[in-house]
């Protein structure tokens, strides 16, 4: 080992350590403290797994995050089929707009949802003054309204995944199907359905960890049994009574456990069957269809309706954003601007907040990212291994079980928690993983010969990178640092535990407008203003990474 | 009346004509193989006939029933099978499940399909390996599997896109003879398709040589390589030398033609019964390298000889091959291992008119 790798390696091992390892371990200590009598053991999880409401609220999490798959696959499946196989046209912008859903903040379309969907929405309203219902059909306030709104969001990491495996797979194997005598269903069920199963299941965990994490989504709709939204309450509300706190904590580390070994053990499985890339040497690019009229009028149709709730959430809150006292009415009668007066005079520090933490939380994710993935690719380093594993693990981490954990080693341990530094240390956390992913494969697509051809020419292994690599990495890296941007722009769990005065964000402030019931014009102003800003961003990836397609892609994660 | 009948058959894919007007027909329990470049139409043809592409026009007839005239038949009922390229063997399928995959869609009860998947695993030799997933099984073994699916339902006919191409040089030779004696056994009309010409020269009744979208020529092997159609057929199938001229107007009393090339002297060559050529005209007389005569002495007088000197000499072990330069052409002469001959020393070729071919 180097001396240069030797201190490399040191340092990004003394960073996982003090803001990965160290936290997550006092969160696990935490969790076996008992309030009463004061001392430790396993009495928190026995009172968890035997209490009716604790385990009423893990049942409600498993039953939600099924019924979400089961939404999401459904309408995940053919909404995938058409976009990877089709021939049709405007399929970049249906593409673009289907998974839009990933780069908007969940809370965004909740907001959305409930001024369009709610008891006296939009939609109400107009079924009410044309007189085809009596009184307001509940649409959103309870399991259906989560189901549906969590499926959104989710459906573009189905989508992503599915359509994946449908241009991947080799068209040989189903053309030998439809040889042999399959046609039409039966292909699709025996064999491009399975061979597509890997893929299918990286986005499927996703889906199905998300309302194990989702605290905020059915605390807005007035759900709170759930697992992640118990946790919050109990932490967040009653600190002072320890006992539910505790158990609170319990919870957090019992939605971390399903997440992670969901996550190991869906990836173990992926792969271990690898179908994709197992055939060679064919040229042929995908199937390809030319459907027929009736299926593509109805295909169209399908996306139009997909695309329209999705763009509902940017249209809606930009109406409620410009509009107040929108109430009772379908669509918003007094349009202004005070909204935005209010957010960007009176308030200018949340946005400033914002810029300043996700910026700072960018820097770190670049110091670290680029030589964490330096390690992992170029070197055969011992432990480098360990190190991209734990990394890729903070992809199934709960952000929720990032903040309570920041909280309790920050706050008494070593208190770094009352400088607003733990902000920007907090979002870097949560979304490193983000970040190294995209270093990592931009590095793998580095050709290694034109660094050894620089080192050869006597150039030392800093300089060649400082001079070589980094220009070469920067377009793959650049795309990784506005979507590290971007999600750290819009988190919300990690940060609601660690914010003091002065030290809120934009989601902070969106949360906070609605929480203490607020001008609720102003949250859907804020919520509005993070999705220009997320738009302007995603622009200049499109520009970096060529077409808004790839810039959308990016977060998938792989 | 032929087994597989191909009228005028078309497809383009965008602007690129892949098949252009072909018409081919392959008799009951031959072997047909359709050979040329990449990129000449023998895919896009064999897809065809597989129902994989749909023509643009023309008219595919197996065993008396249309494909296209009565409405476009899909793949999945015209009764083939299908060896792809790269096997497409099934990787979620064990290998029976792939094997017995699509008799389990016709009306065959459980104990036909049982006895046929176990006579056909024994007849590619894969018997025992029935619970293997293909993962666990060498490229030589899948190709196995992908043969045994696509003989298992007796086809009426087979298909084979270049079935060997992803397997070593070695269990390639192999394979081929291996292929070549299981289709005839059974008896099933088969069109293969390859670019490797040696391939093509083993395997086949006949060969259709293909380029850009046409059937340049349809012949067996022999009729191939001996008697070329035209200059590209000649140069895809083996080694050719080729040497340009122009015809003189004096013929002979045989059947032979004199030709003024850049040798210096007239050459003289077997005409072309099938064509005739008016004098002056410019053609190519081409012979194999086999064909080439050489001598170290020989009356430079005599018809066909001609003095040369060695330039290049390569030693393939079981034969030699010399680069000849005769005024300022090369040569290529393909002699025996013992013919002891060195790089500078001059020779007399002889270049005998019988197996000179006239090309245009």
């Amino acid at each position: 080992m180097s001396r240069g790798n030797f201190f490399l390696t040191a340092f990004l091992w003394s960073i996982i350590l003090f803001l990965v390892i160290y936290p997550l371990s006092i969160l696990v200590v935490e969790s076996f403290k008992i309030s009463q009598p004061a001392g430790w053991g396993i009495r928190n999880y026995l009172e968890f797994f035997q209490d009716t409401y604790y385990l009423k609220t893990f049942w409600n999490t498993l039953v939600l995050s099924t019924l979400v798959l089961v939404t999401t696959t459904l309408f995940g499946v053919p909404l995938s089929y058409i976009l990877a196989r089709y021939r049709q046209w405007g399929k970049t912008v249906f593409t673009a707009l289907i998974l839009l859903p990933i780069v908007l903040p969940a809370y965004a379309g909740v907001f959305a949802f409930m001024i369009f969907f709610g008891k006296f929405g939009t939609l109400n309203l107009l079924l009410m003054d044309a007189g085809l219902i009596e009184k307001p059909i509940n649409w959103i306030y309870g399991l259906q309204g989560l189901v549906f709104i969590q499926s959104l969001h989710l459906l573009p990491f189905i989508v992503l995944s599915l359509s994946a495996g449908f241009t991947t797979i080799d068209p040989s194997f189903e053309e030998a199907a439809e040889v042999e005598g399959a046609s039409g269903f039966r292909r699709f069920i025996t064999v491009t359905m399975p061979l597509c199963t890997p893929t299918y299941l990286a986005g499927a965990v996703i889906v199905f960890l998300w309302p194990f994490t989702d605290w905020l989504t059915p605390l807005i709709l007035g759900q709170v049994d759930y697992l992640p939204s118990v946790a919050y309450i109990n932490i967040a509300y009653h600190f002072t009574d320890m006992h539910r706190k505790y158990m609170g904590i319990v919870a957090v580390v019992v939605s971390s456990v399903v997440c992670i070994s969901l996550f190991l053990i869906a990836r173990r499985w992926v792969e271990r069957k690898k179908y994709t890339g197992l055939s060679k040497g064919t040229t042929s690019e995908g199937r390809v269809i030319e459907p027929g009229v009736l299926l593509k009028a109805s295909s169209y149709g399908y996306m139009v309706l997909v695309a329209a709730l999705v763009l509902l959430i940017p249209v809606v809150l930009g109406l409620s954003a410009f509009s107040r006292r929108w109430v009772f009415e379908p669509f918003p009668t007094h349009w202004t601007l005070e909204n935005f007066r209010v957010i960007l005079m009176e308030s200018p520090l949340l946005i400033r907040n914002s810029f300043l933490f996700s910026g700072l939380a960018l820097i770190f994710g670049i110091l670290f990212g680029l030589p964490a993935a330096y390690l992992i690719v170029r070197t055969r380093l011992p432990g480098k291994d360990i190190l991209d594993f734990l990394i890729t693990l903070m992809l199934a981490f709960p952000g929720i079980a990032v903040g309570v954990s920041y909280l309790l080693a920050f706050w008494n341990g070593i208190p770094i928690a009352t400088h607003w530094l733990i902000m920007p240390l907090a979002l870097f956390t949560r979304r490193l993983p983000y970040f190294l992913r995209l270093a990592h494969s931009s590095y793998l697509q580095l050709d290694i010969s034109l660094e050894e051809a620089s080192e050869v020419s006597g150039v030392g292994k800093f300089r060649t990178f400082l001079n070589i690599s980094l220009p070469l990495l920067l377009k793959g890296v650049m795309v990784g640092v506005v979507m590290f941007f971007i999600m750290a722009f819009q988190e919300i769990s990690t940060a609601i535990f660690l914010y003091r005065g002065g030290w809120e964000t934009l989601p902070i402030g969106i949360y906070l407008n609605w929480h203490r019931g607020m001008e609720f014009g102003i949250a859907a102003a804020m919520a509005f203003l993070m999705i220009v800003i997320t738009f302007i961003l995603l622009l200049i990836i499109a520009r970096i990474g060529g077409g808004i397609l790839k810039a959308a892609w990016g977060p998938g994660g792989k | 009346m032929a087994f597989i009948e191909i009228r005028n058959l078309f497809k383009r894919f965008r602007k690129v004509v892949a098949v252009n007007h072909i018409d081919l027909d392959v008799a009951r329990g031959e072997m047909l193989t359709l050979l040329g470049p990449s990129g000449c139409g023998k895919t896009s043809t064999l897809r065809c006939i597989a129902g994989l592409e749909k023509p643009d026009a023309g008219d595919i007839v197996i065993d008396g029933k249309s494909m296209l005239s009565e409405g476009f038949v899909q793949s999945s009922k015209r009764g083939i099978g299908m060896v792809f390229q790269n096997y497409a063997v099934w990787p979620h399928m064990k290998v029976f499940n792939n094997i017995v995959y699509g008799m389990k869609l016709q009306k065959i009860s459980k104990q036909e399909i049982r006895e046929r998947a176990r006579k056909v695993l024994d007849m590619v030799g894969l018997s025992g390996l029935e619970d293997r997933y293909p993962g666990q099984l060498s490229g030589g073994q899948q190709q196995r599997v992908a043969l045994a699916r696509a003989l298992v339902r007796n086809p009426k006919v087979l298909l084979l896109d270049e079935p060997l191409s992803n397997l070593d040089a070695k269990l390639r030779e192999k394979m081929r003879f291996e292929i070549k004696s299981l289709v005839k056994r059974m008896g099933i009309t088969s069109v293969y398709v390859t670019h490797d010409q040696a391939e093509a020269m083993v395997i086949s009744d006949r060969i259709a040589v293909m380029n850009s979208g046409n059937i340049i020529q349809i012949g067996t092997p022999r009729e191939i390589y001996d008697r070329p159609a035209n200059k590209f057929v000649a140069d895809f199938i083996g080694t050719m030398n080729f040497i340009s001229g122009a015809i003189i107007e004096s013929i002979r009393t045989s059947d032979l033609l004199e030709v003024d090339t850049e040798f210096g002297k007239p050459l003289f060559c077997k005409g072309n019964a099938a064509k005739s050529f008016a004098s002056g005209r410019n053609v190519f007389i081409s012979i194999r390298p086999e064909d080439v005569e050489m001598k170290d002495s020989a009356n430079p007088e005599k018809e066909n000889t001609f003095q040369g000197i060695i330039v290049h000499k390569a030693y393939l072990g079981n034969f030699l091959f010399f680069f000849v330069k005769i005024n300022e052409i090369l040569i290529r002469v393909q002699v025996p291992h013992y013919i002891p001959y060195e790089e500078g020393e001059e020779i007399s070729l002889y270049l005998n008119p019988e197996k000179c071919i006239l090309l245009d």
